[in-house]
């Protein structure tokens, strides 16, 4: 197992900025207001995208900083700019700071606290500049503030209630399709979602999170601070923090049943895995099942935790084959000891690394010469000189737009991930050779 | 003309004396922003093959850049994927400094990806806690392989013009002084985003038909896909030719001023005129205009139907050519220019005081060559609020395109203001330059003409402006 932090890194994730960007911008009808040079708004553009907002609702301004807030401050300009979003008809705005002002020591925290009487709308400071870590520590910087500034103490606790944690990061992109998942099989558990921390959250739902009885963190990236929070501030108990989340049939058998066990529905979670893993096997039957790719095949797995630590007991179980290498974006505490299990469990012992670079992961790849590499565009193009024949692109960076959320949490997950492998590999043996002309 | 809704109307030497004076403030509001200058010195230096970007500063500019124009190349432009490395600041590096792990980064990046150039870019990190990345340029370069230089892009320190600008000027380091001349050979400048031709691939691709069909060579497109090797024998050209006019006019002018290279200004060839004037500027300084001649005659009686066409759907119409989103303004009033030469009344709507601040030398040159368009700027341009910007100037065109009787609108299908809207954003529709381009034109505008009556699509209009 290593660990790569180089000096000249090429990185598969963005900065502290970013992600807290992300996460405030989950938040229905919430402005965010970058104070920093216009280049970092190019940032908040993506998470912009990425939490699938939509522009008739949600207002990105920026503070546009030039030398001379560099040189003078620019905490009157951010001041102004606050002043002018009246016009905006908003709840919030979430002023996040960058690399520029908080070097030069510009105070968002007491421009906004200045100027909240002046406005009828929320503003909430986050010092998250990018040097402050990566795209998940900004998640968690973010979510940090936001449970800090905006829940209440005094909720009475909901029975079955669950507070959703960090869906945002999570590498599929279309992880809402993940969350909705999660949230469908809660309720038919008879367990109440009260705040989903972010994703289309109203305001509101952060006065609901001290009632939570319990919390589940979605990511293995992101996320685990924040339920550590709840659990001391509220009681809230985390729900399955030591297995990996529910990709292929263990795992999600497992996260059922775990959370079937705390619900009081136990038969219902049995239910959902009877009928579920039915519905895989006969619809594989039926459509057909692709299995010669990958019997004992070895292959890798380059993605973020969420989706990485989970797929290596599906592609290892369910499709047979065996990873030689697993490398992962970042490297959170609870993913790794999960992973560890899962390698002891499933007795193998891939070559490991976190918080890779395209560079390692490239130059990896070349002494492990795996047959597959599930992982994203970015393997694609990095093995094309490799002898890897196949790369099925799993996570983001995926430039195919999809317009529906395609889970790989779950039952339909599993389909939804065979579908895209299947399809791939047909794909790479497509014909581009026509060894005669046609007549007509 | 209807005025509550009208921020500016006159010409666009009218527009350009506000600005200067200061009467109208050429900033955009806070919701509208472009890529600060970090980025746009990236896409110069992205052009550049086998190039190991090192940005010094934290993942996220990296990342970002590299997703956005890496990626994109090499998904849309057949190009493997190179580096895009950075030295990944944190707290401790800006406490202390980050020079020494950008030396060392210097020496891991020469080692690990063979690159001929490595390029260190500053960002805001590095920029305000002072790293000195251009003495760590030179003093490395001695011990790597590659060439090392620096652009000190921070994105607090210009606007994204200064960007390119900055990292043309970075290039010019790597020119050496001429040997010999290469006969009947340019460059052509102004290029950048990709380590193949710049944005509008088909539109340079023209160019390069029309230079060859004269009989020149090119020796570079810089920076689209260019080498470090053909940027240090840039100097040995005859001349020196750009891709568009404003992108070029940097290089072209240092290279002029310290290689006494000649410099063709000519606007973007679109129609007839332009392109004329763009071919002759090569041809006339190589001494070539007898083939220059000839080959505009042969391609001019090869668009002769389409330029018929052009003049008889242009002939005592309006053309409304409007930029908030599209086409971006030099190529705008390049359409302008056409849509004049064809017989229209051209009305250029919406090109922000901003742009003209940040474009100042090419608006002044299209001005001297006679462009003088009637320009008109709505109050919806000024709008805060990116969607409330655009349903407002979606409602102002379509309140201006009432005023006229017999309008044309060139621009794109996002707006639909009830009269032809030629469709200028279609990759099919591309190139636009040149001779090829008047084919494709034309038939954006038959397609417009003839089915001006349609209905705009409901899910289009609701998409767009929620109504």
């Amino acid at each position: 197992m290593t660990l790569t932090i180089d000096r000249c890194h090429d990185p598969y994730i963005r900065c502290a900025f970013y992600g807290a960007a992300q996460t405030v911008l989950g938040i229905s009808g919430c402005c965010t207001l970058a104070h920093s040079p216009q280049g970092c708004h190019m940032l908040v553009d993506t998470a912009f995208s990425w939490q699938d907002e939509d522009y008739t609702e949600t207002q990105t301004l920026c503070t546009k900083l030039c030398e001379d807030e560099i040189v003078y401050g620019g905490e009157n300009i951010l001041a102004r700019t606050i002043l002018e979003a009246k016009s905006l008809n908003i709840p919030v705005v979430f002023v996040l700071s960058t690399c520029g002002p908080e070097i030069v020591g510009d105070d968002i925290v007491t421009v906004c606290e200045e100027i909240q009487p002046k406005v009828n709308f929320k503003v909430i400071p986050i010092e998250c500049a990018g040097f402050r870590g990566s795209q998940y520590d900004g998640v968690d910087i973010a979510l940090d503030i936001l449970l800090k500034k905006l829940t209440v103490n005094d909720r009475q606790k909901i029975a079955n209630s669950v507070c959703l944690i960090a869906p945002h990061a999570n590498a599929n992109p279309s992880w809402m399709g993940d969350l909705a998942w999660v949230k469908n099989v809660l309720s038919e558990m008879g367990a109440r979602v009260v705040a989903t921390l972010t994703h289309r959250t109203a305001l509101s739902e952060f006065e609901n999170v001290s009632a939570a009885e319990t919390s589940i963190v979605l990511s293995h990236d992101a996320g685990q601070k924040a339920a550590d929070y709840l659990a001391k501030k509220f009681g809230v108990e985390q729900l399955c923090r030591d297995i990996p989340l529910p990709i292929g049939f263990t795992n999600t058998q497992q996260w059922l049943a775990k959370l079937g066990d705390v619900f009081n529905a136990k038969d219902i979670a049995e239910n959902l895995v009877a009928k579920g893993e039915k519905m895989v096997v006969e619809r594989c039957r039926r459509k057909w099942l692709e299995l010669y790719p990958f019997h004992l095949e070895p292959v890798a797995i380059v993605a973020d935790a969420t989706i990485g630590v989970p797929l290596f007991r599906f592609v290892t179980e369910e499709l047979e084959a065996i990873p030689k290498l697993i490398y992962l974006r970042s490297s959170q505490k609870t993913a790794e000891n999960i992973l560890e299990k899962e390698l002891q469990e499933l007795n193998l012992s891939p070559r490991v690394a976190y918080h890779t670079d395209v560079y390692q992961t490239k130059k990896s790849l070349e002494e492990v010469k795996p047959q597959a590499v599930f992982g994203s565009e970015i393997e694609k193009y990095a093995v094309e000189d490799l002898d890897i024949p196949l790369v099925f692109e799993l996570v983001n960076p995926i430039t195919s737009f999809r317009i529906f959320d395609r889970e790989y949490f779950g039952y339909t997950g599993m389909l939804n991930l065979l579908e895209i492998i299947q399809n791939s590999y047909w794909d790479q043996y497509r014909s581009k050779l026509r060894r005669y002309k046609a007549r007509w | 003309m209807d005025n509550d809704y009208i921020a500016f109307h006159g010409t666009l030497q009218q527009l350009l004396e506000k600005v200067e004076r200061g009467e109208v403030i050429p900033k955009l509001q806070a919701s509208h922003a472009p890529p600060c200058k970090f980025w746009t010195a990236f896409m110069v230096i992205n052009g550049i093959r086998h190039t190991a970007p090192l940005i010094h500063g934290p993942t996220g500019c990296t990342y970002s850049v590299a997703n956005a124009y890496k990626m994109r190349s090499c998904e849309y432009r057949g190009v493997p994927l190179e580096p895009t490395t950075c030295t990944a600041l944190d707290e401790t590096n800006v406490v202390y400094g980050g020079e020494g792990k950008l030396i060392e980064a210097v020496k891991e990046a020469d080692k690990k990806y063979h690159p001929d150039l490595i390029v260190i870019l500053s960002c805001c990190c590095s920029g305000i806690i002072g790293d000195d990345v251009e003495t760590i340029a030179r003093e490395t370069e001695s011990i790597v392989n590659a060439r090392v230089i620096a652009i000190r892009s921070e994105g607090f320190g210009g606007d994204f013009r200064s960007g390119y600008e900055d990292a043309f000027r970075a290039i010019m380091q790597l020119m050496e002084p001429p040997k010999e001349k290469m006969k009947e050979t340019i460059n052509i400048l102004g290029a950048r985003i990709g380590p193949t031709y710049t944005e509008w691939t088909m539109d340079l691709e023209e160019v390069e038909r029309l230079v060859h069909a004269i009989g020149v060579k090119i020796n570079a497109v810089i920076a689209g896909g260019c080498t470090v090797e053909q940027i240090r024998r840039a100097p040995e050209v005859e001349l020196n030719a750009s891709w568009c006019y404003d992108w070029g006019q940097k290089i072209g002018d240092l290279m002029e001023e310290k290689y006494g290279i000649p410099y063709s200004r000519t606007g973007q060839p679109y129609g007839l005129r332009a392109t004329e004037e763009w071919i002759m500027g090569v041809a006339k300084p190589l001494g070539l205009e007898k083939r220059a001649e000839k080959v505009i005659e042969e391609e001019t009686k090869q668009v002769r139907h389409e330029v018929g066409y052009l003049r008889q759907i242009f002939n005592g119409k309006t053309a409304i050519v409007e930029i908030t989103e599209f086409p971006g303004p030099i190529r705008a009033l390049s359409l302008a220019r056409m849509a004049e030469e064809f017989g229209a009344h051209p009305i250029v709507m919406n090109i922000h005081p901003y742009t003209i601040k940040e474009r100042m030398p090419s608006i002044k040159f299209l001005l001297e060559q006679g462009q003088n368009p009637e320009v008109v700027l709505t109050k919806g341009l000024f709008s805060l609020g990116t969607f409330q910007s655009s349903r407002e100037t979606e409602d102002e065109l379509e309140r201006i395109a009432a005023e006229y009787d017999n309008a044309i609108y060139l621009g794109n299908p996002e707006r639909y203001p009830n009269i032809p809207v030629v469709n200028l954003t279609v990759q099919t529709g591309y190139p636009q330059y040149g001779y090829q381009g008047i084919r494709n034109i034309a038939r954006l505008i038959k397609s417009a003409t003839e089915n001006a009556s349609r209905p705009r699509s409901r899910l289009f209009r609701q998409v767009l402006y929620g109504n």
